[in-house]
């Protein structure tokens, strides 16, 4: 990728490749996103965790040249917190889906959130589960088609950027993979951020979600993408479906919980940390 | 290993919030300081207040195996609902210390048991806080029956409960003593009513 | 001799310490709570982590990622946790990672009578998550055996790679004994050594080196090979390196040490029990000794791997073994499998909350012995 201007290979299993994902995933987009992150930072590999859950997008684990853990479904937050409080030194990034985060895994998301562990949470969302196939999401738009809801979806789907904001993240973000400039930013924003991270990637999934709503393609889809989120400052096009808003909502700093349990452990007499 | 013989059983129980736990503890930790083996069990329902609960010892001379009680030879009483369920399990040749509020009739109580009924909760009201019931009622069993010594009795309130009751508690203790004694010097049936 | 009144879930907290454990994890659940305040009383002064997670699904990945992290980590749960911790047990076994889950046995199933003691979950410590596995299964009968069992649950897991489980019940759990148990040592730091380039990560004999230790490693649920890598032969090399740590942990001496024989020299009546229940068992022996019958007691420390080389040897001079536990039969399944015909096995069963005493056991295994119970057993066989 020499476009990138820096070296971003050292961050990336290529020997891995090619991925379990179907041509055209956008999941391939957030990875090469998040090596780029990682280089601009220049966090180098060893010092760096990538904690995947279940489901197309806890594959990450398996293309980054970090330290990477690929877990169970709905779980990668509490290993994560785990893995976090028991080295404080090393970053940890998860990688999850909608269906990981917002429905199995929902608890475990609100309250790494509640705690501010310093995690980076990317959540590819592609408003369906594309790895059993193509069934309802609980981000599934409603009207959605999918191989659980053929007639179009009847329930209302989450925001995550609402959920984490309620409770408590301290960064929140939501990008697109059809923003390949700002969608780096955000992550390499989110990993520096000192406290729980969100960024809320829409990602496209042609073979299911493409394909049931008649979208089309991934270009098409990337294009469907364009079309239906409006940037949080109102740069975005007059649409005829709800959009979703992109952008960072939250950026606030709030104590972290291991410099939190550091403080109660040092009330105590304890010395806690890497340090 | 214990036999049946050399061993006292001994069961605490009263109301949830009435410190049952808490006294079953110190009885255990005074019976260690007499240096004598000694187990502590307890049961207790989904109350943090008010149920029944209990707290179970065998204490003895040899290890002890079994460390649940069938039958107490000793039991210690603090509330109504705990004499109902306990009442009549209490070995022939026992001892049941109630306190004198408890409503006791015959066809509750085990067959060849003694009963004796104290002031406990009085005593401890007029000491100045009716918690202290169960310290009462720990002095009053110690001086009863001799299952634990008054010196390690008293050593381990003390140990077991916090400093800013120590006063409350040693008089406590030296209270329920003095109501055990004073009962045994009248005579068990005497203060059996 | 510093004797001290202590409770048995304060005693897996001290045996935790000294074995130098690190990392806590759990949620509030009877009658395991007092593990958890415990910890979270004495971890912070000692730089350790607790954490009080969200459930205990989060409890038990918490400590397998602080494990991960190079923490000595553990948790403790009662049945209902337990259940809810399986996946991740699982999860442990093939990703081997050593970690300890302590399973302070209650009434069930479900909430069942939750302050009630129970030996329920021996077949859940061994088979309670998909797929097969080793299983470590450690029980106590004592608080002295609650710390030292706990002690030997995190050096198993940590020689062996793997999940150790403690099982516990409500009595031994809430049971207070005096006991001289040593200050723990002071916390010190774990040092790992880097392993060098393409050395393996995974199988029977490879070294655990946590997250941030030398070059980046993959763990996975995933079957995989030694490197971590999915693919390739990877079934193969993951049931190959779960089946040889079994073997391992079977012939491990340590685990057949913690099967504490009580009369059995002479015994020609074989009492087999655990935990609470054994401690009435012994009681029993030696009440069926003064009425004159030779018995005598295996309390089994250990219930996975079975001890079948014990159980099968003692029973070779028995004319009855008779099992006594506080669930349907679960213990008695693998008992009869190792005692394999040597003598007539007579399960004695509870499952209502109550014990087993020591008088009923003592008066069924005198009917075991002189055939009372046989003739029931056949009775109800040919019915």
């Amino acid at each position: 990728m020499p476009r990138l201007g820096v070296d971003v290979d050292c961050y990336l299993k290529t020997e891995a490749l090619p991925t379990v994902w179907c041509p055209g995933c956008g999941n391939g987009t957030v990875v090469q996103a998040l090596a780029l992150a990682l280089a601009r930072l220049g966090r180098p590999p060893e010092e760096v965790a990538v904690v995947g859950g279940i489901g197309c997008s806890g594959r990450t684990p398996f293309y980054v040249r970090t330290h990477a853990m690929h877990t169970t479904h709905g779980r990668a937050l509490a290993f994560a917190t785990g893995l976090k409080l028991a080295r404080p030194s090393l970053t940890v990034v998860v990688a999850t889906g909608d269906g990981d985060l917002l429905a199995i895994g929902t608890n475990h998301f609100l309250h790494a959130a509640r705690r501010n562990v310093d995690l980076t949470v990317l959540l590819f969302n592609n408003g369906i589960y594309g790895m059993t196939g193509g069934q309802m999401a609980p981000t599934t738009p409603e009207g959605g088609r999918t191989t659980t809801s053929l007639a179009g979806s009847a329930e209302r789907p989450f925001d995550a950027v609402e959920l984490a904001m309620a409770a408590g993240a301290t960064y929140v973000a939501r990008t697109t993979t059809f923003d390949m400039q700002e969608l780096p930013l955000r992550i390499e924003e989110a990993i520096r951020h000192p406290g729980f991270a969100l960024v809320e990637v829409i990602t496209q999934c042609p073979t299911y979600f493409g394909r049931l709503n008649r979208i089309g393609e991934a270009p098409e889809m990337l294009l469907w993408e364009r079309d239906h989120t409006e940037d949080l400052h109102g740069a975005g096009e007059g649409l005829a479906l709800p959009a979703l808003t992109t952008g960072v909502f939250r950026q606030e700093r709030r104590t972290e919980y291991t410099e939190a349990y550091r403080a109660l452990c040092a009330a105590r007499g304890g010395r806690y940390g890497d340090e | 290993m214990t036999s049946e013989r050399d061993a006292v059983r001994i069961r605490l129980t009263g109301r949830g919030g009435q410190g049952i736990m808490l006294a079953g503890a110190i009885l255990a930790e005074a019976a260690m300081r007499d240096e004598r083996y000694v187990t502590e069990t307890q049961e207790y329902g989904p109350e943090a207040r008010l149920g029944a609960t209990k707290a179970d010892l065998v204490v003895a001379n040899r290890p002890i195996a079994f460390p649940d009680v069938v039958r107490p030879d000793l039991l210690l009483c603090l509330s109504r609902p705990g004499y109902l369920k306990y009442g009549r399990g209490v070995a022939p040749g026992g001892l049941m210390v109630v306190d004198d509020r408890i409503a006791v009739e015959e066809d509750t109580t085990a067959e060849g048991a003694a009963v004796v009924r104290l002031p406990l909760r009085r005593t401890a009201r007029e000491l100045g806080d009716e918690i202290a019931t169960n310290i009462v009622g720990l002095g009053a069993l110690a001086a009863l029956s001799d299952v634990v010594s008054e010196q390690a009795l008293a050593a381990a309130v003390a140990a077991r409960t916090k400093p800013e009751f120590a006063d409350l508690n040693a008089r406590a203790v030296a209270a329920g003593l003095a109501l055990g004694r004073e009962a045994r010097r009248g005579g068990r049936s005497a203060a059996a009513s | 001799m510093a004797l001290r009144l202590v409770m048995g879930n304060e005693a897996v907290a001290q045996g935790a310490l000294a074995a130098g454990c690190d990392f806590f994890a759990g949620y509030p659940i009877t009658p395991a709570t007092e593990i958890l305040e415990e910890m979270a009383r004495l971890l912070p002064p000692r730089g350790g982590v607790f954490l009080q997670m969200e459930d205990e699904l989060g409890a038990m990945a918490a400590v397998i990622g602080a494990a991960w992290g190079g923490a000595r980590a553990m948790t403790a749960t009662s049945g209902p946790g337990f259940t809810l911790m399986q996946e991740h047990i699982g999860y442990a076994a093939i990703t081997q990672t050593p970690c300890v889950v302590v399973d302070a046995q209650r009434s069930g199933p479900s909430t069942g009578q939750p302050t009630l003691p129970s030996q329920g979950d021996v077949m859940q410590a061994r088979f309670g998550t998909h797929g097969d596995r080793p299983a470590l299964a450690l029980t106590a009968s004592s608080v002295r055996g609650a710390y030292d069992r706990t002690r030997l649950a995190f050096t198993l897991a940590e020689r062996h790679r793997l999940p150790a489980v403690l099982l516990l019940d409500a009595v031994v759990s809430h049971m207070r004994e005096p006991v001289d148990l040593p200050p723990p040592p002071p916390p010190a730091r774990r040092t790992f050594a880097a392993l060098p380039s393409g050395a393996p990560r995974f199988g029977p004999r490879a070294p655990f080196v946590p997250f941030g230790v030398g070059e980046p490693t993959v763990v996975t649920g995933l079957a995989h090979g030694p490197t971590g890598a999915t693919g390739g032969g990877s079934g193969a090399f993951t049931a190959d390196t779960l089946r040889a740590v079994g073997e391992a942990l079977a012939a491990d001496p340590d685990v057949a040490a913690a099967v504490e024989a009580y009369r059995t020299e002479d015994a020609d009546l074989l009492l087999v029990a655990f935990g609470i229940t054994a401690r009435a068992a012994r009681e029993a022996v030696d009440r069926l000794r003064r009425e004159g019958t030779r018995a005598g007691l295996l309390d089994l420390g250990v219930l996975w791997p079975f001890p079948a080389a014990a159980v099968a040897q003692a029973a070779e001079r028995a004319r009855a073994v008779v099992v006594a536990e506080l669930n349907l039969g679960q213990l008695t399944l693998a008992v009869e499998a190792a005692v394999a015909g040597r003598a007539p096995v007579y399960p004695l069963l509870r499952a209502d909350g109550g014990l087993l005493e020591p008088e009923a056991i003592s008066r069924f295994a005198q009917g075991a012995a002189t055939g009372e119970a046989r003739a029931a057993k056949e009775a109800m066989a040919g019915a």
